[in-house]
């Protein structure tokens, strides 16, 4: 046996997925997640597959440590040494106030207080000429300091390093010299970008989660050798690709959005392997959906996270696959504003007290009940019989919360109400697609829906209904899809720089040496922490035309002349803006160049599914408004399903973990790699 | 009434879809126009906003994002405005009309609505409401700097003109607006996005109200104001009913030295609120007056919409309630013709002032006064190559403290929303001069059982020949506490010669630098909260420790006594 294994720690639960290359053989595994030693978690998702360590020579590991050390502010005791005058930059950040009326409108604290940001003389200017030297005995005396402070990380931020980033790397130098046991980053080693905050800002967040981030993987890797494992253990990178265990110690900022990523990655390779060029990945929970745009197996990856969002939160310049989230999940609360407006969620009923029907004390309807109570869920095999639910306690709190206020009485107004705020969810769950799609200039209609995680399928349907997208692709195994997604991942490194010029002959020749330096750098890199011999790399560009503000980016692979380079920026400008001037000089902004090296990938097509555990068909009554009401709907059970079955709606698709409802004018078929596939185009 | 549905014949459902999708629709356009605009003033600083109006020009829903000011009602008034000058009848499906005339939008020209009817249904088709746009057009001609002391000194007024006819664009329009801007490109560029957003809206209205009925729509729409009406009459029934009053001023009008005063009276009685300006000062010489639409109701609502209805979107309904006396010839509701180029500089301060009247009405709802004051910073002059350069920079200061929480900043102002600051290392690389620290300004927050919120410092080290111009206003009348919280330190701009003499330069036109100068401005910050003998003396040492605060303004201000590490009250 020789099993790839990924293991994605969740907020609730951890999973695990584990596929033997030669056998094809898949086991999935779910386990309460272990706050106190995550490992434990992980430990226990291999004891349930019955298998150990010792059987797996390949490990991914996705988790949410990172990003839950920075929002619940569990991080190191981390002090930040900034140029002399500048340690305010943390606090004072870009001075915005994103929620334009809120009076009381506060920006979540800086990560390190004012207290624990020191300075030492030193400043560059704009050309990267040294205007004050490096002050190595201030920085002594600093170290000394925060040594009786007993400080766990320290941040270095100097102004201007991005044009040359010597100060920094020296300081950084001479303080893991003098403090070896102090876990030390700077800011250029994460980012050469410009724009002062940013860079700060990243390197605080890089240095307040490093020392725990490091003892995690450190103890897991001993953890791992100690019952057997010898194989190499990556993680998985926000960018949508692996990182090495040393290199997540050093950036452990790579994996700020570990989690969500495994999907976004299956949805890609499912698309390519089934044809298809564009899909929207949809992901519901129990608490948010979240959607990304995959166009031709590659998505969109922003080079800005806003951690704890945009509004409150403080920017990470770290590549991050574009996911938009909106606040609505199966435990998303059902209620009545004064107006009598009827509002779902964003307040969550989670998994304790949970919606009514799971029987824990929660009082407050939610769209799980909504559900039970138009019988889409079958009480009494939810996540295969081992929760029975309560349909007559979601039809008295949806009657007594909404439908009697709103003058819809007794057992009818209360199915309405559920349908109706089902229909609410909808429009809600399809303008965040919709808007995500107008932001990257393209239309929703292009794509295919590719819904997984527990509610995901659930809604699909009405959700393409509602934009008009014809197709939706359900995958086997939905609820732990973000699992099997993270075995699919190939190593990838993302570096960018600023350099800023017009575009002429001789920038041409300063990007050709650029790029190549740093490609020569992710090459090497690769080959180091993955052992990749066959390395494949894209060039970006941020360009602009010559006086204008703002950058769009532009794909350069393969591109090494002004003219390519000109007629690629003026067809992505004209793209996005409908005109552009194809005579106008324009400049180059920041390079970007990604490296990436493929890894033995499993064979999705083959990927079995479980077998079917209930009688192959029944019937039930089930709404549905098209319908006119409660109609005999027929049941499946998924596992019992064979390739090329095809019927019409309205039906009903039960499997572990999830449910999929097809509307009574749709149709759906089983796909040669076990998806179900539904036309909503019907009328 | 117990129940919408006995009202109308509208469910609940097909309510809650509709506003939903109203909304919704502004809010993609908005996503459009950041994608497609051309200048940064659209996309980086949000200087626009997207509106739906209905049939008689009023808003009945709007993106939310956007200035503030905007989300008055600037789209409506404009779409008024062409209703008069044509009636429905004149308004043919695919015209579109622009508006940024002084005497209908009272803001200063650059402020354009575009909008286009919206005709809905099958076979004979109804007028449902307008898509309307406003957006800050990036340069409409007009004097580059310096005072202007009439509106046709500031650029080309265009009042309530078609920019297409049926479909058909109108390319004389085109070729004047061209020809009166010193940036065609940019500015071109901004109007096909802003066009390009009105057509889209307007498609998309248009299936909306088709996929539910014409009929369906409108009256949804009339409940949604309704409801939104009903919201905010019953959050100001529940304040206190009586008469309140308040007052500040500004430093100077920008021609003469004489301080400009700022009075409003507020009564609420029952469910209605009434907003009062006859005593604010006359309008004046220099160019900072406001219309009455532009200036004194867009101030009203801002300041209504932040202190009692800062949840609900913004539509006509939320309005309805709050009533508005102000006399036309003050400096928010200035005369056709007056100058407006500094249209926003005292807005900031009238909202302030509306909140500080209320204090007594909500004492848990307000806030001490924020900095209050644009603080604009500008440098200007030419490279040794003879290029020209021109940066702006703006202060960003203190917000005043509220009843749960120390005051939050720096912030730019009320006037202002989701408007970032200027990298430091952007201007290092492109003006003349170097900056040696930026940092928050201990002690400038008021003092109280809430600390006001802080200022702060940069200093900017002059590298080449160039021209400063400043603007920064209520130094001598600092922001203000409330419910006993101390007033805020003011903001101030200082200049330290090369020869060792200093000069203060808050407020100066084309002050002359050389190499070698430096410059600190220094912005205010907010008020108090409370009184500061209620202050911790945990909150206390913590502003200590962090230096948010100095020893003496602690002993200063909150009477401590410190001796070592230990604090106590005298």
């Amino acid at each position: 046996m020789a099993y790839v294994v990924a293991v994605d720690i969740g907020g609730t639960f951890t999973d695990l997925v584990a596929y033997d290359h030669d056998t094809q053989k898949v086991i999935y595994t779910k386990s309460p997640t272990t706050y106190h030693n995550l490992v434990e978690g992980i430990i226990d998702c291999f004891d349930k597959g019955k298998i150990t360590p010792a059987d797996a020579n390949f490990l991914n590991h996705g988790t949410t440590l990172v990003i839950n050390a920075l929002i619940q502010r569990r991080g190191a005791k981390t002090a930040l040494v900034t140029s002399a005058g500048f340690r305010d930059v943390l606090e004072i950040a870009r001075a915005n106030r994103p929620d334009p009326f809120d009076l009381h409108y506060q920006r979540d604290e800086p990560l390190i207080p004012r207290e624990l940001r020191f300075e030492v003389p030193e400043r560059m200017n704009a050309a990267g000429e040294v205007i004050v030297p490096l002050d190595h005995t201030a920085l002594e005396t600093l170290a000394a300091e925060l040594k009786r402070l007993e400080i766990e990380a320290i941040a270095v931020f100097f102004m201007n390093s991005y044009r040359d980033p010597d100060h920094e790397l020296r300081a950084a130098e001479t303080l893991r010299r003098l403090l070896p046991d102090v876990y030390i980053t700077c800011s250029t080693e994460l980012t050469r970008e410009w724009y002062e905050y940013e860079r700060c800002s990243t390197a605080a967040a890089n240095a307040y989660v490093g020392p725990q981030v490091s003892n995690y993987i450190r103890r897991l890797e001993s953890e791992f050798q100690s019952k057997g494992y010898d194989g190499p253990i990556f993680m998985m990178g926000s960018n949508g690709g692996l990182l090495s265990v040393s290199r997540t110690c050093r950036q452990p900022i790579g994996l700020v959005e570990s989690g969500p990523i495994g999907g976004c990655i299956g949805a890609g390779a499912f698309a390519e392997a089934l044809g298809i060029d564009n899909v929207v990945a949809f992901d519901m929970g129990g608490t948010t959906a979240k959607c990304a745009l995959v166009e031709h197996g590659r998505f969109a990856v922003d080079s800005v996270y806003y951690a704890d969002g945009y509004v409150k939160g403080f920017p990470i310049k770290s590549p991050v696959i574009n996911i938009v989230e909106v606040g609505s999940g199966g435990g998303s609360i059902l209620w009545l504003d004064d107006q009598k407006r009827i509002h779902v969620g964003p307040q969550s009923a989670s998994s304790t007290p949970g919606p009514v029907c799971y029987r824990r004390g929660g009082t407050e309807p939610t769209v799980t009940d909504a559900n039970l109570i138009l019988g889409r869920l079958n009480a009494e095999r939810f996540l295969g019989g081992e929760l029975t639910l309560d349909p007559a306690g979601a039809l008295k709190a949806m009657s007594e919360k909404i439908a009697g206020p709103l003058g819809y009485p007794g057992e009818q107004g209360a199915i309405e109400m559920a349908e109706g705020s089902l229909a609410i969810a909808t429009v809600v769950m399809a303008g965040a697609i919709r808007r995500v799609s107008i932001e990257h200039g393209l239309d929703p209609r292009d794509f295919a829906l590719f819904a997984y995680g527990g509610c995901g399928p659930l809604h699909a349907a009405a959700i393409a209904r509602e934009l008009s997208i014809p197709t939706v692709i359900i995958p086997p195994e939905p609820g732990n899809f973000s699992a099997i997604g993270m075995l699919l991942a190939d190593a990838r490194i993302d570096n960018a720089k600023t350099l800023t010029g017009l575009l002429d002959e001789q920038m041409v020749e300063t990007m050709r040496h650029q790029y190549g330096t740093v490609e020569d750098e992710a090459q090497e890199a690769l080959a180091r922490e993955f052992g990749a011999t066959e390395v494949f790399f894209q060039r970006h560009a941020e360009m602009r035309f010559r006086g204008q503000r703002h950058n769009i980016k532009v794909e350069l692979t393969g591109l090494d002349n002004v003219d390519s380079i000109h007629e690629a920026f003026t067809r992505d400008y004209k793209r996005r803006y409908g005109f552009a001037d194809s005579k106008a000089p324009c400049e180059i902004q920041v390079l970007m160049v990604s490296a990436f090296a493929k890894l033995r990938r499993p064979d999705i097509a083959h990927l079995p599914r479980r077998a079917g555990a209930g009688q192959a068909e029944t019937t039930r009554p089930v709404y549905f408004k098209a319908a006119g009401g409660m109609v005999p709907t027929k049941v499946y059970d998924r596992g019992t399903l064979p390739a090329g079955f095809t019927a019409a709606g309205p039906a009903v698709i039960e499997e572990y973990g999830s449910t999929t409802v097809i509307g009574p004018k749709d149709r759906f078929e089983v796909g040669r790699m076990g998806e179900i596939r539904i036309n909503c185009s019907g009328t | 009434m117990d129940t919408i549905r006995q009202q109308t014949k509208l469910d609940p459902i097909t309510l809650e879809v509709l506003r939903y999708g109203v909304v919704s629709i502004t809010d993609q356009i908005d996503a459009n126009i950041t994608r497609t605009a051309f200048s940064p003033y659209v996309y980086e600083y949000k200087d626009f906003a997207v509106g739906l109006v209905d049939v008689e020009g009023h808003l009945v829903a709007q993106s939310t994002g956007g200035m503030p000011p905007f989300v008055a009602d600037s789209v409506g008034t404009a779409v008024r405005d062409g209703l008069k000058i044509y009636g429905r009848e004149r308004l043919f499906e695919g015209d579109v009309v622009v508006c940024n005339h002084s005497t209908v939008q009272g803001q200063h020209l650059n402020n354009t609505v575009m909008y286009t009817p919206i005709y809905a249904g099958t076979g004979e088709k109804t007028l449902v409401g307008f898509f309307a746009i406003n957006v800050h057009w990036i340069d409409i001609g007009g004097v580059v700097s310096g005072q202007t002391t009439d509106i046709f000194m500031e650029g080309l007024q265009l009042r309530s003109i078609k920019l297409w006819s049926k479909g058909e664009p109108i390319e004389e329009v085109y070729r004047i607006i061209e020809n009166n801007t010193r940036l065609p490109v940019d500015l071109m560029g901004d109007i096909s996005a802003q066009l390009a957003g009105c057509l889209l809206g307007r498609d998309l209205t248009i299936a909306l109200a088709n996929r539910y009925g014409v009929e369906t729509f409108l009256s949804a729409i009339d409940i949604i104001l309704d409801q939104s009406e009903a919201a905010s009459r019953a959050a100001i029934r529940a304040m206190p009913d009586g008469v309140y009053e308040a007052e500040t001023f500004l430093d100077n009008d920008t021609v003469t030295d004489v301080p400009v005063p700022i009075r409003c009276k507020i009564t609420v009685a029952g469910d209605e609120l009434t907003v009062d300006f006859s005593e604010i000062a006359d309008e004046a010489a220099g160019n900072i007056n406001s219309g009455y639409f532009g200036g004194g109701m867009t101030a009203a609502r801002c300041a209504f919409k932040y202190l009692v209805m800062p949840r609900e979107p913004a539509n006509e309904g939320v309005y309805r309630p709050l009533k508005l006396i102000l006399p036309e010839g003050k400096i928010i509701s200035a005369r056709p013709g007056s100058p407006m180029g500094g249209y926003p500089f005292p807005l900031p301060s009238v909202m302030d002032c509306v909140i500080h009247a209320l204090e007594r009405a909500v004492p848990d709802r307000v806030t001490g006064a924020h900095f209050g004051t644009h603080s604009g910073f500008m440098v200007h002059g030419r490279r040794a190559d003879g290029s020209r350069f021109l940066g702006h920079d703006s202060g960003h200061g203190g917000w005043g403290a509220g009843s749960f929480h120390d005051g939050a900043g720096p912030f730019r102002t009320m006037a202002h929303g989701d408007t970032r600051l200027i990298p430091m290392e952007l201007q290092e690389s492109i003006l003349p001069f170097r900056v040696d620290a930026l940092e928050l300004r201990a002690d400038s927050g008021g003092a109280g059982k809430f600390r006001g919120g802080m200022g702060f410092r940069k200093k900017y080290v002059i590298l080449a020949p160039c021209f400063l111009q400043t603007n920064v206003d209520r130094t001598k009348y600092p922001p203000w506490g409330v419910q006993g919280g101390k007033e805020a330190k003011p903001g101030r701009v200082t200049l330290y010669r090369t020869d060792g003499t200093t000069e203060i330069v808050s407020k100066v036109k084309n002050h002359k630098l050389v190499p070698g100068d430096i410059v600190v401005l220094e912005t205010g910050g907010g008020g108090g909260w409370g009184k500061p003998e209620d202050r911790s003396l945990d909150a206390i040492r913590r502003d200590l420790t962090r230096g948010y605060i100095t020893p003496e303004g602690a002993k200063l201000e909150y009477g401590v006594h410190i001796t070592g590490d230990k604090i106590s009250r005298v």
